[in-house]
């Protein structure tokens, strides 16, 4: 009998247990395994062999030599990707993963090492494809009637459009505080997937950084998409990208901020975003919020 | 980053910026994965019909319940779950043992598990049938006319059982080998999960998830050919004709 | 506590309001399976169609649910007469695209079920009713459809079962099946288990269902044995 209660007290443990995670943090000897997508181009890419490539790897291969750790990036999709942080499967994200308040609670952010912004993609051609205001850039951190004007005018060119994002991104949330259900979204797995929709015509537009769409536009398929309407920051989307750590990291989560800093410093971060990014994205390298570039997932 | 895109062929080629590569290894992780769901689920599956077959009541429930859950639930639920839940599990197992956590299994280990969970379920249904195979009286007779145990398993018990066994194992090989793709949503770069990345970085779904079935295709039909064979060399080898 | 409580309420009914999606697709997709299935079959005695329909058979038994889904919502979409095409206000539509490969990838299956049941009627049955002069469409209804259904009956529900589970797979090309929404609450609550936890329970009562349903069918078929 004991055996017999022992069984589905484990079961019952394990679909009830708030993810623990490993009891004590990583310890200092062991190797560091770093989440990313490896569908996130330029931030992360897999390559066909296998082998990841981009701003990120080439970044954290920076970072963990500046801080002597031995580190190993795994990929994974993104929607399992804070589920693998909490059950300790890696120690960190490094995805291009943006600070936003509705992330605050299940995960401890560093310092951010990119800034950029959101922008809607669509058919060239398409409906959409005349928004206005392209220069504008609407700062959902600083509230007040222009930006309650914008954003209405806005919901009214999106009325009844659907829209991609990728499962749990940030700007999946945003969509859904700022325009409700005026849009109808469509979540996708990777944004492999979404783009394959964007560009077949079954969604009306995506909403996404900039950094990934620019590189996206450059090519071939990406010549039939255009940009459209104002960029967008702040919000729900957050400010900023920084790698993720468990709230509960904070001594590793310090050397990282340490480590961010010093790269900040040094123009790592900058020679870094024009070799992947053609843009130097480092924060501080941004304009002032109201007139800057922006924010992402 | 692709800057330009080349044709299909050359994507799907052995060059620079082929796949070809890629996929096969991510068919060898695909054989890889099912040959071991398949192991786990045969163990397991061996033990759910011994339990069903028990006198114990409560094993023959536990056997009954294992049977339901696991044939009733989606296999993708099952693979997420066991990919998320495990660190949890195996955490409170080694809580209520006074044992350090053990961390996190990696992804080829929980996919595994999770398919040989699958598996399992419908494999302890070909066990019991087997089990039933080789009736009473045949036993009998054998030992009757001085058949040594060795001769009996060899003359009239394998036979019997290989000729009931094999062509449903089979079936259920041939299902663990296809549920393995399920693992892709853990990001395991098996067959399924590589055409998909291929798919949506090089922007070519079609070339590459065709490319994919007919991998899944040779993977399938190679080894129900090799199960046919094994059938006729089973028989072969067990002395028996095979028809009963 | 009772936020936990809101939570598993709020979730159990999105969950609940996605339930419909899956039976729909399910029941869809069982009633398109059986018609193809039965094409196949009927394929099968005739040469010329017969490779066809093996074909068919073989390429859909032989390769994963998922990836075929993946085919036909993403691959054909990429083909210029199905995207250009008059069947694209159809192929644009995820759920469209699910059905579509359900009900190829289940007809293969069903086919070998009707075959398997087909070939274990005596020939002598058939025999006897060409030798009582019954027509062609007579012996199907009176001698060969009684018995197909009810031999093919255990094996076909096995399929209605696993078709039920395979709607699953649907939520990988967005849909908002069962899986779809239970993945979406997680994707903002972060609490992974007990939301996977709960999709598991409502597929367990689909497939309970359904199999109470069955061996209900199945009883009701077969009067002797049930009452044994």
């Amino acid at each position: 009998m004991r055996a017999a209660g022992l069984l589905p007290a484990l079961i019952l443990a394990a679909c009830h247990a708030a993810p623990a995670g490993r009891a004590a943090g990583p310890d200092a000897q062991a190797e560091l395994v770093i989440g990313t997508e490896g569908l996130y181009p330029p931030w992360n890419i897999t390559r066909p062999d296998g082998s990841l490539a981009g701003f990120e790897p080439d970044y954290l291969r920076v970072l963990c030599a500046r801080l002597h750790r031995r580190c190993r990036m795994v990929a994974m999709d993104w929607d399992g990707m804070i589920g693998a942080l909490h059950t300790g499967k890696i120690d960190l994200i490094a995805d291009a993963v943006q600070i936003t308040p509705e992330r605050a609670g299940v995960l401890a952010f560093s310092r951010p090492y990119a800034l950029t912004s959101g922008v809607i993609a669509t058919l060239r051609g398409g409906p959409l494809a005349g928004l206005a205001d392209r220069d504008v850039t609407m700062d959902f951190d600083r509230p007040g009637p222009a930006l309650d004007a914008m954003t209405d005018h806005l919901r009214r060119d999106l009325t009844g459009k659907v829209i991609g994002v990728e499962l749990s991104g940030a700007f999946d949330t945003f969509l859904n505080q700022a325009f409700g259900s005026a849009v109808t979204l469509r979540y996708y797995r990777t944004m492999g997937e979404r783009d394959l929709d964007l560009l077949n015509g079954r969604i009306d537009a995506t909403l996404e950084d900039e950094s990934y769409l620019h590189p996206l536009l450059a090519t071939r398929d990406g010549a039939g998409l255009v940009l459209a309407g104002p960029r967008m920051i702040g919000g729900s989307m957050g400010r900023g990208e920084a790698l993720a750590f468990r709230p509960g990291d904070t001594a590793l989560r310090a050397q990282f901020d340490q480590a961010i800093g010093a790269t900040l410093a040094d123009g790592t971060v900058r020679r870094l975003g024009l070799q992947w990014f053609r843009m130097d994205a480092s924060p501080h390298a941004a304009a002032p919020a109201s007139a800057g570039s922006g924010a992402a997932r | 980053m692709i800057t330009d895109d080349p044709a299909p062929m050359l994507l799907l080629g052995f060059g620079p910026d082929g796949w070809g590569p890629a996929l096969l290894r991510g068919a060898g992780l695909t054989m890889a994965l099912a040959l071991t769901a398949m192991a786990i689920g045969m163990v397991l599956g061996a033990g759910l019909a011994a339990a069903g077959a028990s006198r114990v009541r409560w094993l023959r429930a536990a056997a009954a319940v294992y049977g339901l859950v696991f044939r009733g639930v989606p296999e993708l639920l099952v693979v997420l779950l066991l990919y998320f839940g495990t660190p949890g599990l195996l955490a409170a197992g080694a809580a209520l043992l006074g044992l350090a956590d053990p961390g996190s299994p990696p992804a080829f280990l929980t996919g595994s598990i999770a398919i040989g969970l699958v598996s399992a379920a419908y494999q302890a249904e070909v066990f019991r049938g087997g089990m039933l195979a080789v009736p009473r009286g045949q036993i009998e007779a054998a030992i009757a006319a001085g058949m040594s145990p060795a001769t009996r398993f060899r003359r009239v018990i394998a036979p019997q059982v290989l000729h009931r066994v094999l062509p449903p194992l089979g079936n259920i090989w041939q299902f663990t080998l296809k549920d393995s793709a399920l693992v892709a949503v853990t990001g395991l770069s098996e067959l399924m999960r590589v055409s998909l990345v291929a798919a949506g970085s090089t922007r070519q779904p079609f070339a590459f998830f065709a490319a994919a079935m007919v991998l899944y295709l040779v993977l399938t039909s190679a080894s129900s050919a090799l199960f046919r064979l094994a059938e006729a060399r089973g028989m072969r080898w067990a002395g028996g004709t095979g028809g009963v | 506590m009772s936020g936990d409580l809101a939570f598993l309420a709020d979730t159990t009914l999105a969950i609940a309001r996605a339930v419909p999606v899956t039976v729909g697709l399910f029941a869809a997709s069982a009633v398109g399976a059986t018609l193809l299935g039965g094409l196949l079959v009927m394929a099968q005695t005739r040469r010329g169609t017969r490779e066809c329909a093996r074909l068919w058979i073989f390429v859909f038994r032989g390769t994963p649910l998922l990836l075929q889904i993946f085919m036909v919502y993403y691959g054909l979409a990429a083909l210029g007469p199905i995207r250009h095409g008059p069947l694209w206000a159809a192929f644009r539509e995820p759920l469209f695209c699910a059905f579509v490969a359900m009900t190829c990838c289940c007809s293969a299956y069903i086919a070998e079920v009707c075959r398997a049941a087909l070939a274990a009627i005596p020939a002598g049955q058939i025999e006897a009713a060409l030798a009582s002069g019954m027509g062609r469409w007579t012996r199907l209804r009176l001698i060969v459809l009684p018995q197909l259904v009810r031999l093919a009956l255990p094996a076909y529900g096995n399929e209605l079962v696993m078709m039920i589970k395979s709607t699953a797979l649907a939520s990988t090309i967005t849909v908002m099946d069962v899986t779809g929404v239970a993945g979406q609450v997680i994707a903002h609550s972060y609490r992974t288990l007990d939301v996977f936890c709960l999709a598991a329970a409502v597929y367990l009562g689909l497939t309970g269902a359904l199999t109470a349903a069955l061996r209900y069918v199945e009883r009701r078929l077969n009067p002797v044995e049930g009452t044994r």
